[in-house]
């Protein structure tokens, strides 16, 4: 008979994001299969830390698992920050699958301190704008909040200035005219109100944002060669996607709404026009490869194998 | 009862017990918090959150906002406003039976505008308005009564650090619950103004009329208020008007309670020197609290205290405000212990989960917790406001300082029944910012 | 005014450091936002310096405050007992807080180190971020060498404490 454990799940998204439930079903499934054995307590909206800290909450066994973006520690986990990279990834459900099954091969050495159990990715976010942004050259000179670290590369090598802020100011942001474009998921736009400060909609994939699912190690190697039997199947690339698409339909269904609202401008990119912004943001590849090789990576395996696996994954855009 | 309760329960007791043997109110709330939760989640794990607590609270953007109002209040002080203000109020309304009082109210009020600390308010104007209300013959009780009150402005009105603390706690809009304190702040007041005003009534020898100005005077001092109303629109109307977050609104301010305190000529070196060592150690002592607090809040996270709390109190059957009562009283008993920051970082991790269950307006609570808590500052046996206004004025006695903040305190208790009952008064403003 | 001896000077110097971080937050807001709504730019890294300088202030003003006897308490017994009782409870709370901003700074030390070898960077301009933790830690440190003295000082020559807010605070 194995001993009862008790999981700290730590997300610090607040409790009525989309992605909680899933984290719950997950648990749940892991109750099921242990015969009871291992249980688990959601802590959302930072109860047990700040979302910045969460890599090290694992790390430290301050929670047994936790939800990271690890984009909010730039520099740390270079190889990683691939995945965030301009007009990669086209969709979030097998996307997230291409991303885990992809990172598992580097996992065990960036993320070192971690007992990986997966990543995922959430609905590729857009470009949404007060003016319309149709080339690359549009961008020079506006003022852009960005997602992520390496889309604010983007931003100031297409000649734009980054404006920082949290999601809730966003908003204020836009209608002040501080800000004149946003990268953002759809869902998460109606969420916040934004659609009602930006009429133009680049309806593109132009970004995701990763995220991986950790656990603390000394956890996983208390555990019974059952339980961890049971881990090792909750630590998969389905589970990954499983995860990942909770949240993907909230996001999914915010582009048929805010296309579906009078006066919004949802607009597709030629493939020349699609063509010219891969060659614009290619700056940002190089810089992004700096990086990896900085830390003694090689960034053209990287690159490739993530390319080849979004293709065998149909994620890749 | 389980271990975990125990443990939640021994925690407190310690708690309390360090902090009556004057240890610092965060390092106890420290030092409990870390040993509690080292003996329900282990050692390892307990220390590593000492260092990632620290170190994330001390570097969030968002608490920079509290540095940066103090800055701004502590140049605003050292600049003489408060005593413009009063000299303004005074000639304007001095002559009459009262004046004197209600100009203290009003040059409180004007002061509370830009200084975000109720003890910071009537430590200014036991300096400023007592020495001339004594000069006329107002009694002592009455003139530190008023300025005790008259203070509890200063947390009431924006900018407000105890509000903006509330504010970051609760995850909620530092900008709307500025906006949700002006109404009843502008309403203490006029209710402040009325005491006055019966006070005259029933005692009408009691408080003289003071010196009658020429109009041409009157003006003239009228003249100088313009630099702190010109900061309070800059600095809220910015805030109101989505021009700045609050912490670029207190750092913009802080920068122009600079620039025209040098342009006027009432900062040279000392003074900058003063006013930044002043917000230098009380941004120290408030974040001294607020890492301990953190810290003390996660070990009752994993301990279920404020899930088992509200549990409790809902199942006591005494409905919403009988709950919210029971809270109110257990604030005006802490208040005989603790300042209000302490307080308000102390307690409300605990009940707000419980006032949100129970359906309140988590902004509307804002106001009404530290509406509760200034009355805790003012009220009788001990409180920070008079505390201060007795280090000021040391020939004056505590029971002297109660006796005189007593029908205050009686409004006091008038307008925190108003606004449970009206939340509209305070929720209104606020949700006029969309 | 007594005689300035070497802990006073270090005092002195410390408090001063930290008021002039205030003033830099300050103005890096305020520039910032002159910048943002004239020149529609801004400083690089202008959040990420903000924030490091907070910590550095922070940290630095809990050093004096720490010396100064400034951090907030509650009062009640400690106003209502004699001039001993008074001192052994001081002693008391002030081996308490040497205790704990101890372990404190230790596991600072700890997350500063962790940050040098995760090499965390800054948002913008890719900068490493440990040495800002560094000189915030530092101030840390100098919290533990003044609670130090100023525990031996509380022990063995009262006379020569100064506490700025003690008196304001709490009467009798
Ligand atoms: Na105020
Ligand atoms: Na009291």
């Amino acid at each position: 008979q194995d001993k009862p454990v008790a999981l700290k799940l730590s997300s610090w998204v607040p409790a009525q994001h989309a992605l909680n439930p899933a984290l719950q079903a997950w648990a749940d499934d892991i109750k099921k299969q242990s015969n009871g054995t291992i249980t688990s307590t959601l802590f959302p909206s930072e109860q047990l830390g700040k979302a910045f800290d969460h890599y090290d909450m694992a790390r430290d066994g301050i929670a047994d698992f936790s939800y990271v973006n690890p984009g909010y520690q730039p520099g740390r986990f270079p190889i990683f920050a691939a995945t965030s990279l301009p007009f990669m990834i086209s969709n979030a459900k097998a996307g997230s699958a291409a991303v885990d099954a992809w990172y598992r091969q580097y996992a065990p050495k960036e993320m070192k301190d971690v007992h990986f159990c997966f990543a995922f990715v959430h609905d590729p976010g857009a470009l949404h704008s007060t003016k319309k942004v149709v080339m690359p050259a549009d961008l020079k000179g506006m003022k852009v909040r960005p997602a992520t670290s390496t889309i604010g590369q983007m931003v100031t090598t297409l000649g734009g200035t980054n404006v920082q802020s949290s999601a809730p100011e966003a908003r204020d942001m836009l209608e002040r005219g501080v800000a004149q474009a946003i990268t953002f998921p759809w869902g998460s736009l109606n969420l916040f109100g934004i659609d009602k400060v930006v009429k133009y909609h680049m309806d593109e994939p132009l970004y995701v944002t990763p995220f991986v699912w950790v656990m603390n190690k000394d956890k996983y190697e208390s555990m019974s060669a059952a339980q961890k039997k049971v881990i090792d199947s909750h630590c998969t690339s389905e589970w990954a996607e499983k995860v990942g698409s909770a949240w993907a339909d909230f996001e999914i269904a915010g582009r048929a709404k805010i296309a579906a609202e009078p006066g919004h401008d949802v607009y597709k990119l030629t493939p020349a026009q699609l063509q010219a912004w891969r060659a614009a943001v290619e700056p940002v590849e190089v810089q992004w490869a700096d990086g990896v090789k900085k830390a003694g990576g090689d960034p053209k395996q990287a690159l490739d194998s993530l390319k080849a696996t979004l293709a065998k994954y149909k994620s890749a855009l | 009862m389980a271990q975990t309760d125990l443990i939640a329960l021994i925690g407190f007791l310690s708690l309390f017990a360090l902090m009556l043997l004057r240890v610092p109110v965060g390092m106890a709330m420290g030092l409990v918090g870390i040993t509690g939760y080292s003996m329900i989640a282990g050692v390892g794990p307990a220390l590593k959150l000492v260092g990632l607590t620290s170190m994330r609270t001390v570097t969030d953007y968002t608490f920079g906002v509290i540095p940066m109002f103090m800055l701004m209040g502590a140049l605003v002080s050292v600049s003489g406003v408060s005593r413009e203000l009063f000299k303004a109020a005074n000639s304007m309304i001095g002559h009459l039976r009262g004046g004197l009082g209600v100009a203290t109210v009003l040059a409180c009020g004007g002061f509370a505008a830009i200084c975000g600390s109720s003890v910071a308010t009537a430590a200014t104007f036991s300096g400023v308005a007592y020495p001339e209300m004594r000069r006329f013959g107002y009694p002592q009780s009455f003139s530190t009564g008023v300025i005790a009150a008259g203070g509890t402005l200063g947390a009431m009105l924006p900018p407000s650090t105890v509000l903006a603390v509330y504010a970051i706690l609760t995850q909620q809009d530092i900008g709307k619950l500025f906006m949700a304190g002006v109404i009843p702040g502008l309403f203490a007041m006029l209710l402040y103004v009325i005491t006055i005003g019966i006070i005259v009534r029933v005692k009408p020898d009691w408080l003289p009329r003071g010196e009658a100005k020429p109009w041409s005077e009157r003006l003239a001092d009228l003249r100088h208020v313009w630099a702190p109303i010109l900061l309070f629109i800059f600095v809220i109307g910015g805030l109101y008007g989505g021009f700045f977050t609050p912490t670029e609104a207190g750092g913009v301010g802080a920068s122009g309670a600079f620039i025209l305190g040098v342009l006027r000529g009432k900062l040279d070196r000392a003074k900058i020197k003063e006013a930044l060592l002043s917000a230098t150690r009380t941004a120290a002592a408030v974040f001294t609290v607020l890492i301990g607090a953190l810290m003390f809040g996660y070990f009752l996270t994993i301990t279920q205290t404020p899930q088992k709390l509200t549990e409790f109190l809902t199942s006591l059957g005494v409905g919403p405000y009988g709950v919210l009562a029971l809270i109110m009283i257990m604030y005006i008993v802490l208040g005989c212990l603790m300042d209000a920051m302490a307080m308000i970082i102390l307690t409300v991790p605990i009940i707000f989960p419980v006032v949100t269950h129970l359906g309140f307006d988590p902004i509307w609570f804002g106001v009404i917790i530290v509406m509760t808590v200034e009355l805790g500052l003012i009220h009788p046996p001990v409180g920070m406001n008079v505390f201060v206004i007795k280090s000021v004025i040391p020939d004056v006695t505590f029971t002297t300082i109660f006796r005189g903040v007593l029908p205050f305190v009686a409004t006091d208790i008038f307008r925190l029944v108003i606004l449970i009952a009206f939340p509209i008064i305070a929720l209104w403003l606020p949700g006029k910012m969309g | 005014m007594q005689k300035n001896n070497f802990a006073d000077r270090f005092i002195n110097t410390i408090e001063w450091l930290a008021a002039i971080f205030v003033g830099v937050v300050a103005l890096n807001i305020f520039v910032n936002v002159l910048l943002r709504k004239l020149f529609s730019t801004s400083i690089p890294d202008n959040y990420d310096f903000g924030r490091m300088l907070l910590g550095i202030l922070i940290f630095w003003g809990i050093a004096a405050t720490s010396y100064r006897g400034g951090h907030i308490t509650v009062d009640l017994i400690w106003s209502s007992v004699g001039k001993q009782g008074k001192r052994w409870i001081d002693v008391f709370a002030t081996v308490v807080l040497l205790f704990v901003v101890t372990v404190q700074t230790a596991m600072l030390f700890d997350k500063v180190r962790l940050t040098y070898v995760d090499h965390v960077l800054t948002y913008d301009m890719g900068i490493p971020t440990w040495p800002f933790y560094a000189v915030a830690w530092i101030g840390d440190v100098c919290a533990v060498i003044l609670i130090a003295i100023r525990t031996w000082r509380l022990v063995f020559k009262p006379e020569a404490l100064h506490d700025e807010h003690f008196e304001q605070k709490a009467m009798e």
